[in-house]
């Protein structure tokens, strides 16, 4: 990837375009496929039916896609007996690929994962559009893998989780997190629940970093580059500028690095540079993946890796703190995932 | 070395055209190679220490050092077996005072991000505190 150093952030920054760009994140979809393990089909089932198929948020999670599989499976596909013996809790689902799918892991990050995992299998289809075929299960759940219990409420408790963290990494405390009023909190879950873009932004607009534009764009002070062993009481004094909500103000940006088939990976993320310019996204991979992402100059550097954020393919100048403000996903964090481009080209 | 890879349309997900030319076989294989290495488990260990809040016992010896590639789970449950606690018992962990991380997170991903002073501060609560 190359890129110009640059000292001033990209010009999508004005209200209306960060506003714009977390709507197209909000309103992304993925489609999915969702087929009963045909060993665990309660006699009597509607075997033709067995299958449905749901267009869900990426914001959305499983267990809020639960009901509605339900209403379908005990409406068309089971029978009464069968409909009335049967215990959400104990259901699980699978990918295509044989991977337990996580509760707690936003329905985006899991279409995602699945792709940049195929993208490195021999077999891969080279289908883009296709749905994720998940398999569910609806017995023997296993827990010790799967972490959290498939409530709504232990996956609610595990998003506010992580929106503490992103809220730890970006000022070093939680206190606009704390700071909202347990109405404001719910309000959170709410929007998700409901894929309600005014509901969930009105409170998540007071504890994410704006992109505001027209300031002047200083150097990091030197304490940034001791972010690493800055205990956490010790947030910058940042208070008095007047734009210390920015994006480009905050301690790191949250970000995660998934790689096909794992490992995922975490670290701070400064949104501007030693030397004054924006940390862009092509500067991460270099610094963080220099193996698949090789930096510039370097003889080896054929890039066969991709990055996807949301579904995106993003472009390497753009800015991590850019990123943070506007393509995180409703959790606060940037999912990176580094798919592998395996085949020919299709020209 | 220009990344054209811009699109945003997953359709165009198309390689950008420097990588026509060339064995591609041979930098796939690179590229799996590369990423086995990435998927090595980090055998450094990490100092986490743990300190009870409110109510919860507190631990005789409260420094460990952890292997850097286990889960948060992994230092869940070794906390739960080191209080005696019996499946089931109320256990809520922290970091930083702050909030509770992902279960399958790694612990090396949380030093990283949140050590203090070297090590990783985890507070254990028999109630949510700050749930």
């Amino acid at each position: 990837m190359s890129y110009t150093p640059r000292h001033a952030p990209s010009a999508f920054t004005t209200p209306a375009s960060t506003t714009l760009f977390r709507r197209l994140t909000w309103e992304g979809t993925v489609p999915i496929e969702v087929r009963v393990d045909p060993k665990e089909l309660p006699a009597n089932s509607d075997r033709g039916l067995e299958c449905y198929y749901l267009q869900a948020p990426r914001v959305s999670y499983l267990p809020l896609l639960v009901p509605e599989i339900k209403r379908f499976l005990t409406d068309v596909v089971f029978d009464d007996a069968a409909a009335r013996a049967m215990k959400e809790e104990d259901w699980w689902f699978e990918s295509d690929d044989g991977a337990l799918l996580k509760w707690h892991w936003p329905v985006g990050l899991i279409y995602d994962y699945h792709t940049i995992t195929s993208s490195i299998r021999p077999s891969a289809p080279p289908q883009q559009t296709a749905p994720l075929r998940l398999t569910l299960h609806l017995a023997s759940p296993p827990t010790d893998k799967l972490l959290l219990s498939p409530s709504a409420d232990a996956c609610k408790q595990a998003f506010m989780g992580q929106m503490k963290e992103a809220d730890f990494l970006r000022w070093g405390n939680t206190k606009r997190m704390t700071g909202l009023r347990k109405a404001e909190q719910d309000g959170l879950w709410e929007g998700i629940k409901e894929h309600n873009f005014d509901e969930y932004w009105r409170v998540a607009a007071k504890v994410t970093p704006t992109t505001s534009p027209n300031r002047s764009y200083s150097p990091p002070p030197p304490s940034a580059t001791s972010m690493h062993t800055r205990p956490p009481s010790a947030d910058p004094g940042s208070s008095g500028q007047p734009d210390k909500d920015g994006a480009y103000n905050v301690r790191s940006v949250p970000v995660r690095m998934y790689l096909p088939d794992g490992p995922v990976l975490q670290d701070l993320v400064p949104p501007m540079l030693e030397d004054g310019t924006m940390h862009t996204l092509a500067h991460f991979l270099h610094t963080h993946l220099p193996l698949i992402f090789p930096p510039p100059n370097t003889a080896s550097g054929r890039e066969l890796a991709y990055p996807l954020v949301q579904g995106v393919l993003v472009p390497g100048e753009a800015e991590m703190a850019w990123l943070g403000a506007c393509m995180a996903g409703a959790d606060g964090w940037v999912n990176v995932c580094v798919g592998i481009q395996r085949d020919a080209p299709r020209f | 070395m220009a990344l054209t890879a811009g699109s945003p349309e997953p359709q165009s997900r198309s390689l950008p055209p420097a990588w026509t030319a060339g064995d591609t076989v041979g930098n796939m294989q690179e590229v799996l190679e590369a990423l086995e290495t990435y998927k090595k488990k980090d055998p450094a260990k990490v100092v986490v220490r743990f300190k009870a809040v409110g109510n919860a016992p507190i631990m005789k010896q409260n420094f460990y050092k952890i292997t850097a590639s286990n889960r948060f789970q992994a230092v869940i449950q070794f906390l739960r077996k080191e209080l005696g606690w019996k499946a089931g018992d109320p256990l809520f962990t922290y970091i930083n005072l702050a909030f509770s991380p992902a279960p399958d997170d790694t612990v090396s991903n949380l030093f990283k991000s949140f050590a203090t002073d070297g090590h990783l501060i985890v507070n254990y609560s028999t109630t949510a505190a700050w749930g």
